[in-house]
């Protein structure tokens, strides 16, 4: 992982994140069990992705080896090897999305954003990628930004919402 | 008529003060709980039984008899783990109980806890749906405050500990062992089986998973009687109200609580018709894992054993509606990168068989398709198909298999012209 | 005992055994990958999917459990071998064809079930095969290379780490039809056990740095035998081409090793390569001038040492300084020569250095000594005596200069063989005889050398650290000029009393098994495969004369 930090990362969880841990910890009957909530909160921290000192740090909280935690880390979609924008976005393109239009979505946020998939925007604000269905097909097209579901979308909304993001 | 059903699990749905406790109390809630703590925990896994309640998650299985395989007695910790992993394409139900009726969940694991004898309650939600983790979590909450999860239930001697568990972007999790495996804090790799989760789950203790919607079930069945749950439905083995979830190209796509059977044409009713009044080409009944069923199939009963019978499933009863101008091998294609996205990658038949799957779809909807590419994709289903560790492999070839078969000139066609016929549709005029 | 029925013949089995192991009793073979004893049962591969009577679909056969009686399993039938070849051709469509360039061809997996179980042509019509751009040649660490195109995800390595080794340093990493095994950066696969993932990988993803490209493996002659690394008594595989060693594999004993063998054994070959051989016999020149040593023959040789010993016994003490390295049967003799002697003078130094565990079912045996068979060689007959000079005195004082003679065996015992002020020390002795295969600055300063076969060479019997002996043959003959220990000894001894002359190894065992209780009921013929444990009270177990650290060798 070559990319510099956003900012001068600390090696390791932050205080409260490590408080946030331990609470996490007396409701599992083993550590190991944390280790997702511990990489979505060392995520969080290391700004949205995690480079291989998140990994480690997290490895030595819960004393697991490093590979183990980065074969956990590479097995959900949700958690990133590379850095993201300061705005992630996710479109759902699988079925039901498709046949309301999502591809289009895609396009024009490549257009609007004038980066490819998983790019992040030169300004650090964005990046986008095209993910598997989100339970909200109901609402097609949709896309996730960040934590909330963007639904019924048309282009004009897309752009609004793009707007928004700072 | 499907109109004249009065909902069950989304009486709540539109009723933004049953999110709080008071208001879902006001309603009737907790009483299940309630009366559950009064009868001895085999009562209600007989009850249950009787119900004929059947998991809403996509294996029918009868939930009753899921609780009765849990050993009695107190010497191990025994989990119920919710399975909020809702991930299975066309599929939007359970996020609706969720953000709209925390606690009709909250109430239905506890029940089923107080029935099977575990202490600790996971709801493993899947990652993306930050907002009913965090509902969830304020209902939990709240439930704590008000004695009703905690070291005495509602005053009783049952202590039940209940937690949000979120994912991370799999939607092999949702496959039980696989999420356990998750819960466990490792990769989502199913397990084999046997030992089954009964016996040997999370943390190697004897274990429930139940979907959301089953669980949703449960303190209706005890409040009502299974009798009462028992006289919705088609027949004996397909009792309840259902969450049809519907999508695709209909006029409102949603989800519609239904006693469980309805035919098709009724639900499509439902969903305001085709999209534009377009022509019905294929629907997919029970999530994308389900075979494609085609117009001629449009008055089957949607229940689990009327789909069975016609080679397909209800699944999650999530129904994907497609008009005659899609093209089905771009569907299919669709479908085929996303179990192929989705495989674990442990088992060689599902590793490599779905990757093969899409990148011939792929080429095919690119006009690069061979004759014989549809007897192979056959014969990869063949290979697949019962072979593979989980039911993931099952899974992924239920749309591919279908597709060579009730649309087999589609793909010659895709061949002889070396392009797809279908010519690309435009949803918005304003977009790129 | 539970009864399985599979293709028609019917066995007992343990309760919980898994068909896998059941079929094997019945003398089937159920191909599988990912399955391996001592691993855990991931059932992943699906190759050893058989037809269970009553069971809809196919079930794994690792992952089945014979539990009572009347399981009736098919692994003969069409759908069987259907299922088979079409997890062959899952497996071999991104497979590289580039067997001609690997070391695993001839001892793979996928040949030998491709050409069992396979199809001959190849349906994935596509340009490209998947493949892992960049890690083709990836070193995991010190000893083990990765080339992930080769590699079918059967995890048997990330299991053997995470679970017999417990260093977790290998991790299945990304998802699907991307999935590959690997490092994490700066965590290296380079514990004791590290090249084991070498031995448990079914196709050639994982190779050993040592022997990549070394030979093809189907020109290698394959012969039991130990390993003398330390005192755990590995059970090895010797393979080598023409008498040139190329690798040592772990050789299956469940009451050692197991399965399984650390790097520095199987690195322990190499001084074979490393050090000059001691080639041919060297004594004094019988015309009497003062040359030193010279090439000779052997019985010119072995009447200047009996010449030598003779003379030099009646003018002052002779010791005897063995090695952990000689088999029971060259101690034995060894010790014979000081009996005749009638000297107490005799030690056998290793030398000692950080513990290396091997794991086996019993939780594992742990060596401490770098020499096989130290407490083999004090039992039969050179333990330090009471008021003896001992290997202490030899090498950290001036015991030597007091010696009338001194007689080593082996010329490269230890350390102390090769450092000046060791050599110089023992070189103070006015009749310095040394047997042994180098030629080590100490053999090189004897008036008496005499060249004898490394272990690889000789037939023999060495005792381990639980005191369990076990028994070894020759994996080809020594040079021309050299001969085996017991040879060259009983002949040395046949000069004092000519009983003692043409034994081999078989005969001086059982001598020793007649005359020491340790060995008693044993015989050479009847030493089982796995050996077997001597009766030694624990108070009759001195521990080892330590002499050099680990940082010297």
């Amino acid at each position: 992982m070559s990319e510099p930090q956003p900012k001068a990362a600390p090696p390791r969880l932050s205080d409260a994140g490590r408080a946030e841990l331990d609470t996490l910890r007396s409701r599992y009957p083993t550590t190991e069990a944390v280790l997702i909530p511990a990489l979505h909160i060392a995520q969080r921290e290391w700004g949205g992705w995690l480079p291989d000192e998140a990994i480690e740090a997290v490895a030595a909280e819960l004393d697991l080896p490093p590979a183990k935690v980065y074969g956990v880390v590479t097995f959900y979609d949700l958690f990133h090897q590379h850095p993201v924008g300061r705005h992630r976005i996710r479109v759902c393109t699988n079925l039901s999305c498709q046949l309301r239009g999502a591809d289009e979505i895609v396009e024009l946020l490549h257009q609007e954003l004038g980066v490819g998939e998983d790019e992040v925007t030169p300004d650090g604000r964005c990046s986008y990628v095209h993910f598997e269905c989100l339970g909200s097909c109901d609402t097609a097209p949709m896309m996730m930004v960040d934590d909330d579901y963007h639904e019924n979308l048309t282009p004009q909304r897309v752009r609004r919402v793009l707007k928004e993001l700072k | 008529m499907a109109a004249a059903f009065e909902p069950v699990l989304t009486k709540n749905v539109g009723h933004p003060e049953a999110l709080a406790l008071q208001g879902y109390k006001r309603g009737g809630g907790y009483e299940g709980l309630r009366k559950a703590l009064g009868m001895q925990p085999d009562e209600i896994i007989e009850a249950v039984k009787a119900s004929g309640l059947r998991g809403r998650g996509g294996a029918g299985f009868s939930a009753g008899l899921k609780w009765s395989f849990i050993p009695k007695g107190n010497d191990k910790p025994k989990y119920l783990v919710c399975n909020a992993d809702e991930s299975e394409p066309g599929t939007f139900k359970d996020r609706l109980l969720m953000e709209h009726d925390p606690h009709q969940l909250i109430e239905g694991c506890a029940i089923c806890c107080w029935a099977v004898g575990a202490a600790t309650c996971y709801i493993y939600i899947r990652g993306e749906y930050t907002k009913a983790a965090w509902i969830l979590e304020r209902a939990l909450a709240e439930a704590y405050e008000a004695g009703i999860l905690g070291r005495s239930v509602l005053g009783s001697k049952f202590a039940l500990d209940m937690w949000v568990h979120r994912g991370a972007g799999a939607y092999i999790c949702g496959e039980e062992t696989g999420m356990l495996e998750s819960l466990e804090g490792k990769r989502g790799q199913p397990r084999v089986k046997p030992p089954f989760p009964a016996l040997v789950g999370a943390f190697g203790a004897p274990t429930v998973i139940n979907n959301v919607e089953t669980l949703c079930n449960v303190p209706h069945i005890v409040t009502r009687g299974a009798d009462w749950f028992k006289s919705i439905g088609t027949n004996e083995k397909n009792t309840g109200p259902k969450l049809y979830a519907i999508s695709g190209h209909v006029e409102r796509p949603g989800t519609y609580e239904l006693p469980i059977g309805i035919p098709f044409r009724e639900l499509l009713e439902t969903a305001g018709g085709m999209y534009r009044r377009g022509n019905l080409k294929a629907y997919i009944p029970g999530g994308a894992s389900a075979p494609i069923l085609t117009a001629e199939h449009v008055d089957l009963p949607m229940d689990f054993d009327s789909l069975a019978k016609a080679g397909s499933m209800l699944g999650s009863a999530a129904v994907i509606v497609l008009d005659d101008q899609t093209c089905m091998v771009r569907s299919v294609a669709r479908l085929a990168k996303f179990f192929n996205h989705e495989s674990c990658g442990q088992c060689t038949p599902c590793r490599e068989g779905t990757n093969w799957m899409e990148l011939l779809l792929d080429r095919l909807e690119h006009g690069q398709g061979r004759e014989v590419d549809a007897a192979l994709l056959l014969s990869i289903c063949k290979n697949v198909a019962g072979n593979s560790l989980c039911a993931l492999g099952d899974a992924a070839v239920g749309p591919v298999k279908s597709l060579v078969e009730r649309f087999p000139e589609e793909i010659e066609q895709h061949v002889r012209e070396r392009a797809c016929p279908f010519p690309p549709r435009r949803y918005f005029h304003d977009a790129a | 005992m539970p009864k399985v029925t599979i293709n028609d013949r019917t066995v007992d089995v343990e309760p919980g055994t898994n068909l896998v192991q059941a079929a094997l009793k019945t003398g089937i073979q159920i191909p599988h990958y990912c399955y391996h004893p001592r691993l855990s049962i991931v059932g992943q591969c699906r190759m050893c999917l058989v037809k269970i009577e009553g069971m809809p679909k196919l079930q794994a056969g690792c992952s089945t459990l014979v539990m009572k009686d009347g399981m009736v399993v098919r692994t003969d039938l069409p759908e069987v071998r259907e299922a088979q070849a079409g997890m062959m051709e899952f497996l071999l469509i991104n497979h590289p064809l580039d067997c001609p360039i690997c070391d695993q061809a001839g001892e793979c997996g996928l040949q030998d079930y491709a050409f069992k179980h396979g199809v001959a042509f190849s349906r994935f019509q596509f340009e490209d095969k998947r493949t892992y751009p960049g890690r083709e040649r990836i070193p995991l660490g010190p000893n083990v290379v990765l080339n992930m195109n080769r590699c079918i995800q059967c995890t048997r390595c990330v299991r053997f780490t995470q679970e017999v080794s417990q260093t977790g340093s290998l991790g299945f990493f990304n998802r699907g039809a991307r999935t590959e095994i690997g490092t994490f950066p700066g965590k290296p696969l380079d514990d004791d056990l590290a090249s084991c993932v070498v031995d448990i990988c079914p196709v050639g993803a994982l190779t050993s740095t040592r022997f990549r490209f070394a030979e093809r493996v189907f020109y290698l002659d394959k012969k039991p035998s130990l390993c003398t690394g330390c005192e755990v008594g590995c059970n090895i595989t010797i393979e080598h081409r023409r008498g040139q060693i190329k690798r040592y594999k772990p050789r299956f004993n469940p009451d050692v090793n197991d399965y399984w063998m650390c790097d520095y054994g199987r690195a322990t070959f190499e001084r074979y390569r490393q050090l000059p051989r001691l080639a041919t016999p060297r004594a004094p020149s019988s015309h009497g001038e003062n040359g030193g040593a010279q090439p000779t023959g052997w019985r010119e040789a072995l009447d200047a040492l009996a010449r030598g010993l003779r003379q030099r016994g009646r003018e002052g003490p002779v010791a005897f300084l063995g090695s952990g390295f000689l088999t029971n049967e060259e101690a034995y003799l060894f010790a014979a020569l000081a009996d005749l002697l009638g000297t107490p003078h005799r030690s056998v130094p290793v030398d000692l250095g950080r513990p290396r565990t091997i794991p086996n079912l019993k939780g594992g045996i742990t060596g401490r000594e770098y020499a096989p068979n130290r407490r083999g060689a004090e039992l039969a007959g050179l333990a330090a005596r009471e008021g003896g000079l001992g290997a202490a005195d030899l090498l950290d004082g001036d015991a030597a200069a007091r010696c009338a003679a001194l007689v080593v065996c082996d010329s490269d015992f230890g350390a102390a063989a090769h450092r000046p002020e060791f050599v110089e020390r023992l070189r103070r002795a006015p009749f310095l005889a040394v047997f042994g295969w180098a030629d080590t600055p100490l053999a090189r300063a004897a008036d008496v050398a005499l060249p004898v076969a490394h272990h690889a060479e000789k037939d023999g019997t060495f005792v381990n650290v639980e005191w369990r002996v076990q028994r070894f043959a020759r994996a080809f003959p020594p040079p021309a000029q050299v001969r085996t220990g017991v040879e060259a000894l009983s002949d040395l001894l046949s000069r004092f009393d000519a009983r003692w002359g043409g034994h081999d190894a078989g005969r001086v065992f059982d001598r020793l098994a007649r005359e020491n209780p340790a060995f008693a009921t044993l015989s050479w013929e009847e030493l089982p495969a796995t050996g077997a444990l001597l009766n030694v009270p624990e108070a009759a177990t001195p521990p080892a004369v330590g002499i050099a650290a680990e940082e010297d060798l």
